[in-house]
């Protein structure tokens, strides 16, 4: 390592994706340096926390919200300024936000990747499926992924579908008797279920232990048998790499020839640190990471930095069946319905995913209840006739990126170390509307095919902590931040690790993406310094 | 006679080659069974997990300091591809390889040396045939003065390695008799299981009675029936050996979780019974002071005795707390429950019915909960994650206590101490301790002293044995 540099590489956030890049260089004998904002945290002091939450439907209520590393429901921290109240669940601690995911590892289909070349919308990746793919195994080794080798991803039910040159390093889970019986009714009309790829062992995997079914994926997994960031932070540490939690970046230093020469952190106690490196990557959150870039004064030459903000926006379903389904046993999603995954109709309409969620229904199926005036013993039957027949569907819409659709650092409200909070502009665009039509005629059938009773069928929309688009990817310097293998297009040494990179959203958790492009972003440094 | 002698040889070697390709397969698979039943690959595998097999790197902590595993593949370059089946031998029964040197007893060449000739040469072919070779070195071992000077090990060898190979007890059957041959030789459970004397070789007279290494307790696996295996059935035992747990008992874990993985998994039911049998001839011991095998009766805490509501936003992120049962029941009760019961299928183990809490050493929960449970048995893949990261000393003894107090042996308690030195390997033997003293006191005279006072006195007691072996012999070869 060169002396007059504080470290080979430094990476902005111990999230999945900076903790990847980072295990990466610090295995091939780089020296690094992780800044986390927060703290790091036990798992059982998160369940612990999560125990004495009273509010356990606030999948960030066991996790602190300090006035120095707020996390995103706290009412000041995130402004919005559209018609939607965009919030995704974002955390602030050693790992990040996968604490609380529910681990869905899918993969975009090469379709997704074309967009624009394909249906005339919205904007292509400028990679290939083929390009991705083998970071795409990587990332699955990385965070344990179990699958089907099987299936048609797309939803088509043709042969097993992307292509895959390995195959998944778990086999799946066994299937829940809800999911089998949704399938066994539902199927026979032509939809086509689909297992979800998951970061959950279904073996023992990398020091974690099989899951067992305690159906808390979020807010915290209480065995550690899902994959959470912090994995990957510990592996990056015992491979050479030095983390500093308390650290929040706030400003990246331009030097002479457009490289970034220093990154600046304050901590709570108000200790101000500038380190120097030769590469920087910022993987600091689809929001944060803008926020960083913008207050810095860098990588915006495009101004598309803050811009092109998309979330899976969706909307749900919720009924009783004439059955019980016995939801809530095993993890907390399995899959769903693909059949409008993708097809022609992308040229007017965004594509469509419906998830079968599995959360234990008791608390919404009690509320509902007591909203309704039922009490006493009759209120013990029915919380039990129908948590047992309880069906929810969670749909997401693919978004396509729009200007106005930003993520601001504030101009008024700072947090405890002086540094700006967020400001966000959202709406849903014209290509998600178009799609709502189908999805409420999937919902009236999947209600008919069950024999079931509607609670919700027009929950408006939705929040699904998917980021994307705020650094957008692209091949062109004048309308995108980075290029494809994340390097921004403004300053040659320094990259984002950031699902904000995404072009274009797919129905798909963006997760897996992003781990994959973070491990080839850190093949790419590792030969250049 | 002589002129006919030599053609006929002539022929028969000529033959040879048609009946060992036929025989070469038969002989890889049985040596690659001798491999598995002696264990080679829980020490002769690479540095980093799902490297090549038996192409060595991985480190043994031993007390006298880092040895590292050689490449015993057939590479002739970094392996043993040059090795005769003499030198194989040599190296299997006393310790000595191809250039002479002498090798630690991490080899356990003390157990290997009653391995029989058909075994070694089974072993040999397969070693060299039925591997892939590894053309990779391995660090050279560099242990401190006086341990990197091999020589010592001559001395040592005179008195602790007895070269008399496989001798049957007394009373054998021809089951037992395989299981002896198993246990003592190819297994070499004595290199855990029994106690080391000062100079650590296997003390004889504490034969399988149970020892400490690198923190944890390899159990005392006598017959007696409190401390040992006496009131495990034949079955209990080739399940427990299979499958690395057995319901209501006890779970492999640290050494013996690698040896179920790498070893016993792969054993023929026959042998395993073998062994089984064999075990429960061994002469019973009682750990000292023991009686009896606590078992509690355990109610499940209230808990809201515990989930007594969140705190400020800083106390999230304290995760300093020394309450034993509130971490038990944050960090442990997810999987064994708030009863300490696990899981009804058994598959979390009940923490009352379980050799690591109930009986006299605690050695084996604190070090689970250090460096968690990693293991394959035939009926699966099993892991507990390891804590020792997440927890502290004083937390990891707050939990052990607690788990000991509420559902385990209440006389046993854990201090912070302790497990500090239990993560660090545990005690350490009075030969490194005292290492420093000996050296500085014009040290190595007196450890040669010490050798030779020991070898005279091992070399009486050895004739003895020998006699006594040899009685044995004629008394069961002539009874029947």
């Amino acid at each position: 390592m060169n002396q007059d540099f504080d470290a080979d590489v430094i990476v902005v956030g111990s999230g999945a994706l900076g903790s990847n890049a980072a295990f990466e260089l610090a295995k091939l004998g780089k020296s690094v340096i992780i800044l986390e904002a927060g703290e790091h945290i036990p798992r059982w002091k998160i369940v612990e926390n999560f125990r004495n939450s009273s509010n356990k439907g606030n999948y960030n209520s066991p996790y602190p919200n300090e006035p120095w590393a707020h996390h995103s429901y706290d009412e000041q921290y995130i402004e919005n300024t559209g018609s939607f109240e965009f919030r995704p669940g974002m955390l602030k601690l050693v790992g990040g936000t996968t604490w609380h995911w529910a681990a869905a590892c899918w993969r975009y289909l090469p379709n997704d990747m074309k967009l624009k070349t394909l249906y005339g919308v919205g904007r292509d990746w400028p990679l290939e499926y083929s390009e991705l793919e083998p970071y795409y195994v990587r990332a699955e080794i990385a965070l344990g992924v179990c699958g089907s080798d099987t299936q048609d991803q797309s939803g088509q039910g043709g042969g097993a579908f992307p292509p895959r040159s390995s195959p998944y390093p778990m086999a799946p889970e066994g299937d829940t008797y809800l999911f089998q019986r949704l399938r066994e009714r539902m199927a026979p009309a032509g939809y086509h279920f689909i297992h979800e790829p998951n970061g959950r062992a279904t073996e023992p995997y990398d020091g974690r232990p099989a899951c067992s079914g305690n159906n808390n994926c979020m807010p915290v997994c209480p065995i550690g048998a899902m994959y959470s960031g912090d994995v990957h932070a510990r592996h990056a540490e015992q491979a050479g790499a030095k983390l500093i939690t308390d650290a929040t970046a706030y400003k990246l230093e331009k030097g002479a020839d457009d490289k970034i020469v220093a990154i600046h952190y304050r901590s709570s106690t108000g200790a101000d640190v500038r380190l120097t490196a030769k590469y920087f990557i910022v993987a600091a959150h689809g929001l944060e990471t803008p926020k960083l870039l913008l207050i810095s004064e860098v990588a915006n030459s495009s101004d598309q930095v803050g811009r092109n903000l998309m979330d899976h926006t969706g909307q749900g379903l919720q009924f009783i069946a004439d059955e019980p389904l016995w939801p809530g046993r095993g993890a907390v999603q399995q899959g769903g319905i693909f059949n409008r995954r993708d097809g022609e109709f992308r040229k007017e309409r965004a594509s469509v995913k419906h998830s079968i969620s599995n959360n234990v229904p008791n608390i919404a199926v009690a509320k509902r209840l007591i909203a309704q005036g039922v009490y006493g013993k009759e209120l013990d039957e029915r919380i039990r006739h129908d948590a047992a027949r309880w069906v929810d569907v969670s749909t997401v819409y693919e978004t396509l990126p729009l200007q106005t659709n930003t993520v601001r650092p504030s101009r008024t409200r700072k947090d405890a170390l002086g540094i700006p909070m967020l400001v966000v502009n959202y709406e849903v665009g014209d290509y998600v509307k178009a799609a709502k039509s189908g999805v409420t005629e999937d919902y009236a059938h999947f209600v008919q095919l069950m024999g079931g009773t509607v609670v919700e069928d027009n929950t408006g929309y939705q929040n699904r902590d998917h980021l994307m688009g705020t650094v957008i990817m692209g091949a062109n310097p004048k309308d995108s931040v980075v290029n494809h293998e994340c390097r921004t297009h403004d300053h040659a040494n320094l990259f984002l690790a950031t699902t904000g990179v995404i072009p274009a959203s797919g129905t798909i958790n963006p997760t897996l993406a992003g781990v994959a492009l973070s491990i080839r972003m850190a093949d790419i440094i590792a030969r250049e310094v | 006679m002589g002129l006919l002698k030599f053609p006929l040889l002539a022929l028969l070697l000529t033959a040879l080659p048609v009946f060992a390709a036929e025989d070469t397969d038969a002989l890889i698979e049985k040596g690659a069974y001798v491999a598995r039943a002696g264990d080679c690959e829980a020490c002769h595998r690479t540095a980093e997990n799902g490297g090549a097999p038996l192409a060595g790197g991985y480190v043994i902590d031993s007390p006298m300091g880092k040895i590292i595993s050689s490449n015993i593949t057939p590479s002739k370059a970094y392996g043993i591809g040059d090795y005769t089946e003499q030198q194989l031998a040599d190296a299997l029964r006393k310790g000595i390889n191809a250039k002479g040197q002498h090798l630690y007893p991490a080899m356990p060449y003390t157990s290997y040396q009653g391995m029989s000739d058909d075994d070694i040469h089974a072993l040999y072919v397969y070693l060299q045939q039925g591997v892939k070779a590894v053309d990779q070195p391995v660090p050279e071992t560099h242990l401190a003065f006086p341990f990197n000077i091999r020589q010592l090990m001559f001395g040592w060898n005179l008195v602790f390695l007895d070269n008399q190979g496989f001798v049957p007890k007394p009373g054998a059957t021809e089951q037992t008799s395989r299981g002896q041959y198993l246990v003592d030789n190819l297994a070499h459970c004595g290199a855990c299981h029994t106690p080391r004397n000062a100079l650590m070789a296997e003390d004889n007279s504490q034969y399988l009675a149970g020892a400490r290494l690198g923190g944890w307790v390899a159990p005392n696996i006598t017959s007696d029936k409190v401390s040992g295996l006496g009131d495990w059935s034949e079955d209990d035992l080739v399940n427990f050996l299979k499958n690395g747990h057995l319901a209501d008992k006890a779970q492999a874990a640290g050494g013996m979780a690698e040896a179920v993985e790498n070893s016993f998994r792969f054993l023929s039911d026959s042998d395993l019974h073998a062994m089984a049998a064999y075990l429960h001839s061994v002469p019973p011991i009682r750990d000292p002071g023991q009686t009896e095998r606590i078992v509690r009766d355990v109610k499940p805490v209230d808990m809201s005795a515990l989930e007594t509501g969140q705190g400020d936003q800083a106390s999230l992120a304290d995760a300093t707390g020394l309450d034993g049962a509130r971490l038990y029941n944050s960090a442990c009760s997810s999987c064994h429950g708030r009863d300490g019961q696990g899981s009804a299928d058994k598959f979390y183990p009940s923490l009352s019915l379980n050799t690591a809490l109930n009986g006299n050493q605690a050695n084996n929960l604190v070090m689970a909960i250090i460096a968690g449970i990693d293991r394959k048995g035939a009926d699966g893949a099993v892991n507990m994650p390891a804590l020792g990261g997440d927890l502290n000393d004083a937390q990891i003894a707050a939990i052990a206590n607690y788990s000991l107090q509420t559902f385990g042996n209440p006389a046993l308690s854990v201090s912070s101490e302790e497990v500090t030195s239990l993560r660090r390997g545990g005690d350490t033997p009075l030969l490194i301790t005292a290492m420093p003293y000996l050296l500085w006191g014009g040290g190595l005279l007196a450890l040669v002293l010490v050798i030779v006072l020991v070898l005279w006195r091992r070399h009486h007691q050895h004739l003895r044995a020998v006699e006594a072996k040899r009685i044995a012999l004629n008394r069961r070869f002539h009874s029947n």
